[in-house]
């Protein structure tokens, strides 16, 4: 029996997500290396690149009900976590914000990171478990409850960018928990009247900071913008971008961009553009097309997932990932403002590959026991 | 899991997220295509542009030597604390003006204008903040080195002027070009910029495109922050030509020694030789040193010493030999004898005109020094009888006075190689002034323009250069300082786009000298006049020297009514000469402010420069002198 279900697990075991999201995590370590070429980062990026492996391996063995099912511990855990970060003396205080922990040896870990996976499982075992019909009231503000929790407790790092990346695993499963087609629809137009109020009520009442008015400035005129103020991050993004040309300067680093430090955070929240500067548009282009490759297969191993709640947890980590890929290579291309949220598998970070390799075992776990009922 | 069998559609809300997925990725790759493919060049230009940076490497202008080697101006490395905008472009920088003010000794006033200035300049532009850094402003700046980034220093040359306020107003100074200066579209197209080092005034501005090198620069690139990362390229600057001028350093230490020991310290001796032009000397008393500009203009003492040579009343930046005008007394004498037998009035056969003391208009009596009778031309000179002109003078008449001003060409400069020279102003200038005042020209102008008072304003260069044609048959010679410049070798490969080939030596142009017209006789009686002003018992009586012949002519210029020359009022004191009489080697001139009679203040001064001129060519003269003195 044991023996069947190895061999099953091994034919079973979805090899090209694994392949895909190895070979995106090497491709970003050689970007991290043209980055700082100086700098350990790229290798720090290997050992991670091993640790979310063996986390993988150990995942996506796992019967993934069993995790649902223990989801309000993991939530808990998350939450413990969360509070744990504000405390200083354990929380890390890095650019303004306390959303790190240190730990010995691994060195420092974001939990808001690592919270997205236990807010997916919470949601997919709340909204797996329901019977089928039309979404009620009640069950929409379970949801935005269980969402709410770890995201006001983000918002006091203050980590506005990480806490945006929960909103689409909310708005996924929503979505795919039947709520009634109207009901999107007027979302997205209540959405697109609320926003420039919203925006214009926060501005008002102070809410939204200068800086982060100006980084919305910047987006709607770059070359208008100081190319020495606030603009800056954009501006030194877009020429990095753009002098990447057809083919990019393919690791001939000596006057890139990021080495003669134009460019900033080059290895984290700008890994894209120190792509489109080393590997051109057709490097570019390629990983885009690995991550849409990447994407349809999860989106597929939804579609064979055994149950709803597996199929739940696939879809939000889809939509999150989707979400920050467009979110960080937008801010790279200059047209959406800048936010502090990390490419996936691509940023240096252990947090944030480890994260998405776990959300990968998740998946390949899913897609491994469809048929086991 | 059953997808399709489930209410609300569950597959297609699946591929709903997955085209919103996908057409997400596709609005990145449109910008991506825009960006590195249609705006590719545009932003690698831009990423070029801000990652190069060339680096001026200053070139060292020409040096000045006088005609026998000997050194007038040099340029001397020296530290300077320059000031760059990069890192104070964004910031107030009010609180840091006491700090520098204190710590670099920089006057409060210097600092607000530069920093003001330097914030409106283009990014990586540095200013001079503080010539000639000190050892304690080099250590201040080192120790200030992360409070204040925008303070360097920097090893640039420097002009040195040797010799201080000797030959200072020929020489002039450098400094920094001004911002007006910048706006002037000929200056923009040379392509100067904010904190460029020019010529300013004298031979420094005159021959300011060949003393100039050509810089050179390092260019480099730099890193985010204008750290220099890398040298991509050096292009070696080409040094200035050197300037080797007629000024014989000798001559003018004597001419200056006259002015400094003169009754008011205040006037100007010029040298010249009459055969060529050249300017063997040419001192300008009270004077300034030229160094204050240069090496002490940002601190308090230097400010207010260059601020001084601005304001004081006695206007020690003039170059009294071309920008001062005065009337040149009975020096006008003799252009006005040569007009006389050009025009014909006199002939050397019938030069006699009576004196009669003085002559009668109207009702007035303007009276001659005494009685000399009807001299003949060459007696009147000697004496300087101003019957005599007056009287020559009605017979020429206004327009024979005009024809004379065109002759020696008083209505223009003398094309002398220095800037800003004054046209002397005479009766043809002064001709409507008077006519709108008075009606008509009137003879009592004439009179006096005669003897050179009230409508005859002249610059000393101009009366040097016109009583100079006497001594050398009528040649009218182009003053000038120039004598060459040297060659400078070329800089770089041939064929590279960085060469910069040699500038050739080259010498004075020496254009063709104006011929004042004259017989041999008719120059000969006015020669015989200036011999006998110092040999025959004429108005410069003492300067006779044996073996050694000095033709001239004395002048008092008077500045105020007769009977109010007193004190600063007192006359100016001219005297013009060449030497030897027959076959000048070389010419004369000196005036001295307000100091009195012609012949008591400036033949003096004239002897000190034959003096020092004997001295080093004919030494046996002066042995001569004293000999007979004992």
């Amino acid at each position: 029996m044991v023996a069947i279900l190895e061999k099953r697990n091994l034919r079973d075991f979805d090899w090209l997500v694994a392949f895909l999201a190895v070979a995106i995590v090497c491709f970003g370590i050689w970007q991290i290396y043209n980055a700082q070429p100086q700098m350990n980062y790229w290798s720090k990026q290997i050992i991670g690149l091993f640790i979310a492996l063996v986390a993988l391996a150990v995942i996506s063995t796992m019967d993934y009900r069993r995790i649902i099912d223990a989801a309000p511990i993991f939530y808990a855990i998350g939450l413990i976590l969360l509070v744990l970060v504000l405390i200083p003396g354990i929380g890390m205080r890095i650019n303004g914000q306390q959303a790190w922990i240190k730990v010995p040896l691994i060195g420092q870990f974001q939990p808001s990171e690592f919270v997205k996976i236990p807010v997916v499982l919470m949601l997919a075992k709340y909204f797996g478990a329901r019977k089928i019909g039309t979404l009620k009231l009640k069950e929409v503000l379970v949801g935005v409850a269980i969402l709410a929790a770890p995201l006001a407790l983000i918002m006091l790092e203050p980590d506005a960018g990480q806490a945006m990346t929960y909103f689409p695993i909310l708005a996924v499963v929503l979505f795919l928990s039947a709520v009634k087609v109207r009901y999107v629809v007027l979302t997205i137009v209540a959405g697109l009247i609320f926003m420039p109020l919203a925006y214009w009520v926060g501005v008002e009442t102070g809410k939204i900071k200068n800086y982060q008015q100006e980084r919305i400035k910047v987006i709607l005129d770059p070359e208008a913008a100081d190319p020495r103020g606030y603009g800056y991050h954009t501006v030194q993004s877009m020429i990095t971008v753009g002098k990447g040309n057809l083919t990019g300067i393919k690791g001939d680093t000596d006057t890139s961009q990021s080495v003669l430090k134009f460019l900033p955070e080059p290895h984290t929240d700008f890994i894209f553009a120190v792509t489109a500067e080393n590997t051109g548009f057709v490097g570019c282009v390629s990983l885009l097309l690995a991550y849409a490759l990447l994407l349809s297969r999860l989106i597929a191993g939804a579609r064979q997932a055994g149950d709803r709640a597996g199929m739940l947890v696939i879809m939000a980590i889809v939509g999150s990932m989707t979400f920050q890929i467009f979110i960080n290579v937008g801010m790279a291309l200059g047209f959406l403002p800048v936010i502090g949220v990390p490419l996936p598998l691509m940023s240096a970070g252990l947090s944030a590959v480890l994260s998405t390799f776990i959300a990968i075992g998740f998946v390949i776990s899913v897609k491994m026991r469809r048929f086991v009922n | 899991m059953k997808l399709n069998d489930q209410a609300q559609n569950l597959g297609l809300r699946v591929g709903v997220i997955q085209v919103i997925a996908f057409v997400l990725l596709a609005i990145l790759g449109v910008r991506l295509y825009y960006l590195q493919i249609v705006k590719g060049e545009y932003y690698s230009e831009k990423a070029e542009n801000q990652r190069i940076r060339f680096i001026p490497i200053p070139a060292p202008r020409g040096a000045i030597f006088d005609r026998n080697g000997k050194l007038l101006v040099d340029s001397r490395p020296t530290y300077n604390v320059t000031l760059s905008n990069e890192p104070i472009k964004k910031i107030d920088v009010s609180d840091r003006i006491e700090d520098y003010m204190r710590g670099l000794n920089v006057d409060r006033q210097f600092l607000i204008e530069r920093l003001n200035f330097i914030k409106k300049q283009p990014e990586f532009e540095t200013l001079v903040l503080k010539e000639n850094a000190t050892i304690q402003d080099i250590a201040w700046v080192r120790s200030h080195e992360l409070e204040y980034p925008e303070l360097r220093v920097e090893l640039q040359p420097q002009r040195f002027y040797p010799h201080g306020k000797i030959l200072a107003h020929v020489l002039g100074y450098v400094g920094e070009i001004s911002p007006k200066q910048l706006e002037k579209p000929e200056v923009k197209e040379k392509g100067f910029r904010p904190g460029d080092i020019i010529g300013k005034g004298g031979l420094e501005q005159y021959y300011d495109q060949f003393l100039r090198g050509r810089p050179g620069y390092r260019k480099v690139m730099v890193d985010s922050r204008g750290r220099v990362q890398d040298e991509v390229e050096v292009v070696k600057p080409q040094a200035g030509q050197d300037l080797i001028s007629t000024i014989d350093l000798d001559l003018q230490k004597a001419a200056e020694e006259q002015l400094v020991n003169s009754a008011t310290k205040r006037g100007t001796v010029i040298s010249m030789d009459p055969n060529n032009g050249e300017i063997l000397a040419m001192a300008s008393a009270p004077s300034f040193d030229p160094n204050a500009f240069v090496t002490r203009s940002a601190t308090p003492e230097g400010r207010k010493e260059i601020s001084e040579y601005y304001t004081n009343e006695q206007r020690p930046l003039l170059n009294r030999a071309i920008q001062g005008r005065y009337h040149p007394g009975s020096t006008w004498k003799i252009p006005e004898s040569i007009a006389a037998l050009q025009q014909g009035v006199i002939t050397v056969a019938h030069s006699n005109v009576a004196c009669g003391g003085g002559i009668q208009i109207g009702n007035k009596f303007t009276r001659c020094m005494g009685n000399h009778g009807s001299p003949p031309l060459s007696y009147a000179i000697t004496k300087s009888c101003d019957g005599y002109y007056y009287r020559l003078a009605l017979k020429m008449g206004l327009e024979g006075l005009i024809k004379m001003v065109e002759t020696f060409e008083y209505d223009k400069q003398t094309g002398v190689d220095l800037p800003n020279e004054k046209i002397s102003r005479t009766p043809k200038y002064y001709r409507s002034y008077v006519e709108k005042r008075d009606g008509k020209w009137n003879d009592i102008e004439t009179v006096f323009a005669s003897i050179g008072q009230v409508t005859v304003d002249v610059t000393p260069i101009s009366m040097l250069r016109a009583i100079s044609t006497v001594g050398v048959q009528g040649k009218m010679f182009e003053p000038h300082l120039l004598k060459e410049f040297k060659e400078i070798g070329a800089v770089g490969t041939e064929g590279e786009p960085t060469f910069v080939p040699a500038r050739p030596s080259f010498g004075f142009a020496h254009p063709e000298p104006k011929i004042i017209e004259m017989t041999p006789e008719q120059n000969k009686i006015i020669l015989q006049g200036m011999w006998g002003v110092v040999n025959a018992g004429g108005t410069a009586a003492r300067l006779k020297m044996a073996n050694f012949e000095i033709a001239g002519k004395t002048g008092t210029a008077q500045v105020t009514e007769l009977g109010k020359d007193k004190g600063a009022l007192k006359d100016h004191s001219w005297f013009v000469s060449f030497a030897p009489a027959y076959k000048p080697e070389i010419a004369v001139i000196a005036l001295i402010e307000n100091s009195g009679f012609g012949a008591s203040h400036a033949v003096p001064a004239v002897k000190g420069v034959y003096d020092a001129y004997l001295l080093k060519h004919n030494p046996s003269v002066l042995e001569g002198q004293q000999i007979a003195r004992k």
